[in-house]
């Protein structure tokens, strides 16, 4: 007993501690990377002393560090928004976006780039109301049908595809802006700003750390609303309250930088695999699992001969994501429980 | 601690059918209650009604002098416990992981167990003599061992009022034997046990009264010397058998009288 119990806090450590060197290592490249090449100490210079190199240090402080923290910040959200949507939904494959979001933000930036009464700057907001909405009715259906989370995930993509459907229209009709659309679709950080990511902190930081506040009484929502009644949490309040929290800080940070698939799907098996489905652990790791996973994308997407040219994130991370996916459910099979 | 339980002519209703019907029930502190009948006879409905479950469609449930429905999660969750089976599975979940989320209602801090949280998991895993199922994966056990883990996960709710659904289901001789004699204690101890069984010789032998019920309806009710018969078993089982008590050791003898199954019956099967 007890030595299983050094065993888990050992792996805990080895995690926590090659987490922590990857990340560095991925958000040093990350500053680096890109048109201007800098060294290490040349990112160090910059930041120390802007006056050496006015270039570079506009660079590193106005589009670089803005975008590598943005990237972060979404990881953590999508990690630990997609471990709680999992416990919420009691389904080891939902994620974020099996709420019908995702399609709804999609839909709702499509309708903002093309409609010509809204500015360009309305497409986050419009992403962010599209995707609520959306969140909105699922939960609305999934009540009337009384079918608990199993209604839940059914409507989440009835209303997904019936979005999809209605984004397919609005893609045709507007076929010289088509391009927008889909690259914005397939998400990207090379158009993150400080501001993009003082909104983005200012909104999910507090439900971020709401949901991590709850953790325990999460841990307990998983028995399902009969069980957790039972034991003393307010099961229907609080089940509705964490899956709105999650939401609204995927919402925010999805309606910047557009969709990116598989890491709130990947983030929170990969640490279920080390720890087990303690979510006081599972959650915190897997925000910074799904930091590292984005960061790390972001890396791969540059293209420093031609910075217009960057690969969609998005894509890499389901082509990272994938395959990974398809790893744990081979291997892990029949327990590939939470 | 002691807590009064009074189920006052409820009904439950599934689509058309009567689940319950007009059930009386009534329990005082520190007694051990048994709810026996056939399969479908509305046992485990009742003590889902009980633990707030289902909401029946007319009628009241009094707990401690108080409509349950009046109680809070968190209040309902201090003063009554429920095993119930359904127990979800396929959360690669810890034994003492499932005991503890019995402790959540007295939890002062949100985040962490304290150790006193602990000594409680560890003490109703120790009395049902499963402490060696504390570190073992849920899923892992068998439905016998499930059963003591789900038990303790009840004891460490320190309610005064403890619903059971076959309790004893899936245990063995010894096993069925060492629960029920815990349960006995808590109740002697002054905790109000109520609990569903099929073993109508541990109902007679360990409980102070029975409920017999049988379509939704309490058909019988009392002392199990005055309750248990062999007109009882034909009526409400359609079993014929001989009850014997045996005063010396205190227990009932229940010897079934074999029936043949009708000549021809069986003849497709073989």
């Amino acid at each position: 007993m007890n030595r299983r119990g050094k065993n888990k806090r050992l792996r805990l450590a080895l995690y926590i501690a090659s987490l922590s060197i990857f990340f560095v290592a991925a958000f040093m490249a990350s500053i680096m990377i890109g048109s201007y090449q800098l060294s290490p100490s040349g990112v160090i210079e910059s930041i120390i002393n802007p006056g050496r190199d006015p270039v570079a240090s506009s660079i590193v402080l106005g589009y670089r560090i803005p975008r590598v923290l943005f990237a972060s910040l979404t990881g953590l959200v999508l990690g630990i928004s997609g471990g709680v949507i999992q416990t919420l939904t009691r389904n080891p494959l939902a994620d974020p976006y099996i709420t019908g979001m995702s399609s709804g933000a999609a839909l709702g930036a499509a309708i903002a780039f093309v409609a010509p009464i809204f500015p360009y700057y309305a497409v986050p907001a419009m992403a962010f109301v599209g995707g609520v909405s959306m969140l909105m009715l699922s939960i609305f259906l999934s009540k009337k049908a009384g079918a608990g989370s199993m209604g839940f995930i059914l409507a989440g993509i009835a209303v997904g595809t019936f979005a999809s459907a209605i984004l397919m229209v609005v893609l045709a009709i507007s076929s010289e802006k088509a391009h927008g659309i889909l690259y914005w679709l397939f998400g990207s950080f090379s158009t993150s700003t400080w501001g993009d990511f003082q909104v983005a902190l200012a909104v999910s930081l507090p439900a971020l750390l709401f949901v991590l506040y709850k953790a325990r009484d999460l841990n307990i929502l998983l028995l399902g609303e009969e069980h957790a009644a039972q034991l003393g949490i307010d099961s229907k309040r609080l089940w509705l309250l964490l899956l709105l929290s999650a939401s609204l800080a995927v919402s925010v940070c999805v309606s910047f930088c557009g969709i990116i698939g598989f890491i709130g799907l990947v983030a929170p098996h990969m640490v279920r695999l080390v720890i087990g489905s303690d979510n006081r652990f599972v959650l915190p790791l897997a925000g910074f699992t799904g930091s590292l996973l984005i960061v790390i994308a972001d890396d791969i997407v540059r293209n420093p001969l031609n910075p217009i040219a960057e690969m969609p994130v998005g894509s890499v991370t389901s082509m990272i994501g994938v395959p990974f996916f398809v790893y744990l459910l081979i291997k892990k099979g029949k327990s590939f429980g939470m | 601690m002691a807590c009064s339980l009074v189920v006052d002519g409820i009904k439950v209703e599934l689509g058309s059918s009567r689940i319950l019907d007009n059930v009386e029930i009534s329990v005082g502190g520190g007694d051990m209650l048994a709810i026996i009948g056939p399969n479908g006879s509305g046992k485990t409905t009742l003590l889902r009604c009980i633990s707030r479950s289902i909401y029946p469609a007319s009628g009241a449930i009094i707990v401690c002098g108080r409509p349950a429905r009046e109680y809070s999660n968190s209040e309902y969750s201090r003063i009554v416990s429920a095993m119930l089976p359904q127990w979800p599975s396929g959360f690669s979940m810890k034994s003492y992981e499932i005991v503890l989320m019995g402790c959540r209602n007295q939890a002062k801090g949100v985040w962490w167990e304290g150790d006193r949280e602990l000594e409680i998991a560890r003490s109703a895993l120790r009395i049902l003599n499963a402490m060696d199922l504390y570190e073992r994966d849920f899923d892992t056990l068998s439905s016998g061992e499930q059963r003591k883990v789900l038990i303790a996960k009840s004891l460490a709710q320190r309610t005064g009022i403890i619903l059971l659904d076959e309790p004893v289901a899936y245990l063995d001789m010894k096993h069925k034997l060492e629960v029920m004699t815990v349960l006995r204690e808590l109740a002697d101890m002054g905790k109000t046990v109520l609990l569903t069984l099929h073993e109508i010789d541990l109902a007679s032998k360990y409980c102070e009264n029975v409920v017999v019920l049988s379509h939704g309806k309490v058909v019988a009710a009392g002392k199990p010397k005055e309750v248990v018969t062999s007109e009882l078993l034909r009526s409400v089982y359609g079993v014929d058998a001989v009850v014997k008590w045996d005063e010396e050791i205190d227990y009932p003898v229940i010897v079934p009288r074999s029936r043949r199954i009708p000549k021809g019956e069986a003849s497709c099967l073989v």
